[in-house]
């Protein structure tokens, strides 16, 4: 068994025009045993930027204190909000700080930037980033979320396009993997507003 | 890495110093590999699509880029192999002998449900020495319906609609739990949500093509060609072309180049346009 496997939980984020997107499931287990249905593993970074961290459960609560700590920190320094951008460095010298005895979480970044450019990255558990144009996955349904997403995911959707076609994604991966599911959330990114909405899903 | 290409086949303790006399050599014989791809196959009402990749793989080292993993049986059934390639070969050809022997016995081809129940058998006998093998058998049944079994490497089986194997499973099949099934999808005023299994054949084409493609894209070990095989029930000469029958596969747009033949081998002497093999490529860049 995996460190990585212990608790589940996958997060998917892709880009849209003028929008992105980022989803995750709600589950929280045990190994094969689920604890609770209501453990949310996207977390707001500013106003239009926000982090997922599928991985090792008291991972997630460590680093989402951490990353508020250094977010409030750069803010009353800089006077200003955190890019994306900036803040997906941020995120990878966190985790390269612990290169030899990792946080076991690969976090996910999705955001619109201060010209409202769609951003998206994705991290390994020491911070490699990943740049993508399209989209991202992660967590224990990351190979279900790439077949979903390589067939689902088209260029410059619109945010309720974006909004059914990530849910799409999200929801039949989870139906594929064991250690996620449990209902979901997916939060669509524009310029003037951010959707939030609770997944009907399958609670197997 | 060992010329056998199998882990432990060189292990040896090392010596401190070279000159020293060397320890016991300890030799493991591993009996199983695993040559990657993936297979897959959807059924429709009077149809049936078997496809896979052709790349044959060890670890990172390419094999092969052709090597066929779908096998015509008969004019209704064809069968798609993947996992260790020396069992799959040797398992086929055991296939093909008790199809003979069966044809000898009864004076026709085996249908399909008895095919499905035959690999079960013949591959349970092989309990605690399995064929490393995950098979999938499609094509007719006796009411000329579509169909598609799934077996485990020891002979538990299904009849589905739609199944994914091989390396790209997990990629492919939550696709085709999406596209075939319809799975997460509800109806709207606008749009009805449609049953299982009563898809064309172009469409159901398009969602396989489609799905080999993505997994080419995201998994090593899915790539180089693609061989869909398709099992319909052959229009008779002079007749109006019904159903899949109609369907004209060279009218298929596609960007890349696709080819699209009989397909030949079986043990039964082959109606033209029973089954019909395509084959493109799977991304050489």
């Amino acid at each position: 068994m995996s460190i990585m496997e212990y608790n589940g939980g996958s997060v998917v984020a892709a880009k849209g025009k003028n929008c992105v997107a980022i989803a995750s499931d709600l589950r929280l287990g045990q190994q094969a045993m689920t604890i609770a249905c209501n453990f949310d593993k996207v977390f707001p970074v500013t106003e239009k930027t926000y982090v997922g961290l599928p991985g090792l459960a008291s991972d997630v609560a460590t680093l989402k204190e951490r990353f508020r700590y250094r977010v409030n920190m750069y803010k009353m320094k800089e006077e200003r909000e955190i890019e994306p951008e900036v803040f997906a460095h941020l995120v990878s010298s966190t985790l390269y700080e612990k290169r030899f005895g990792p946080y076991f979480i690969e976090p996910v970044i999705a955001g619109l930037n201060s010209k409202d450019e769609p951003f998206i990255a994705a991290s390994d558990l020491i911070g490699c980033l990943n740049f993508a144009k399209d989209f991202v996955v992660s967590g224990t349904a990351a190979d279900k979320l790439f077949g979903m997403a390589e067939g689902l995911w088209e260029p410059d959707l619109g945010p309720e396009e974006l909004f059914e076609t990530v849910s799409q994604i999200l929801l039949g991966a989870l139906e594929r993997d064991a250690l996620s599911g449990w209902g979901a959330v997916i939060r669509i990114i524009t310029p003037d507003k951010v959707i939030e909405r609770t997944l009907k899903a399958r609670m197997d | 890495m060992s010329v056998l290409g199998y882990p432990g086949a060189s292990v040896r303790p090392a010596a401190a110093h070279p000159h020293q006399a060397r320890g016991p050599v300890g030799h493991q014989f591993s009996p199983y590999d695993s040559n990657g791809g993936s297979i897959a196959a959807v059924c429709g009402s009077d149809f049936c699509v078997i496809a896979s990749d052709t790349r044959q793989s060890t670890g990172y080292n390419i094999q092969t880029r052709y090597k066929p993993k779908v096998f015509r049986l008969n004019d209704k059934a064809t069968l798609a192999t993947n996992g260790f390639a020396a069992d799959a070969e040797a398992f086929v050809s055991l296939i093909r002998q008790r199809l003979e022997w069966y044809r000898h016995a009864h004076g026709r081809s085996m249908p399909l449900h008895s095919i499905a129940r035959m690999i079960s058998t013949m591959l349970y006998g092989k309990r605690f020495f399995p064929y490393y093998v995950y098979n999938i058998l499609g094509g007719l049944d006796e009411e000329g319906k579509g169909a598609v079994y799934s077996f485990d490497p020891v002979g538990s089986y299904e009849r589905e609609f739609c199944r994914a194997a091989g390396a790209a499973q997990s990629l492919i099949q939550p696709f085709l739990d999406n596209q075939i099934m319809f799975r997460n999808q509800v109806s709207t005023p606008e749009r009805q949500v449609p049953t299982p299994g009563q898809m064309t054949l172009p469409e159901v084409l398009k969602i396989v093509t489609d799905s080999f493609t993505s997994a080419t894209e995201r998994h090593i070990e899915v790539g180089d060609g693609l061989e869909i095989y398709v099992v319909r029930t052959p229009t008779k000469l002079g007749a109006q072309a019904v159903g899949a029958a109609s369907v004209d596969l060279a009218a298929l747009p596609s960007a890349v180049p696709q080819t699209v033949d009989e397909a030949y081998g079986g043990e039964d002497e082959q109606e033209d346009g029973a089954v019909m093999v395509i084959r493109r490529d799977l991304k050489l860049d």
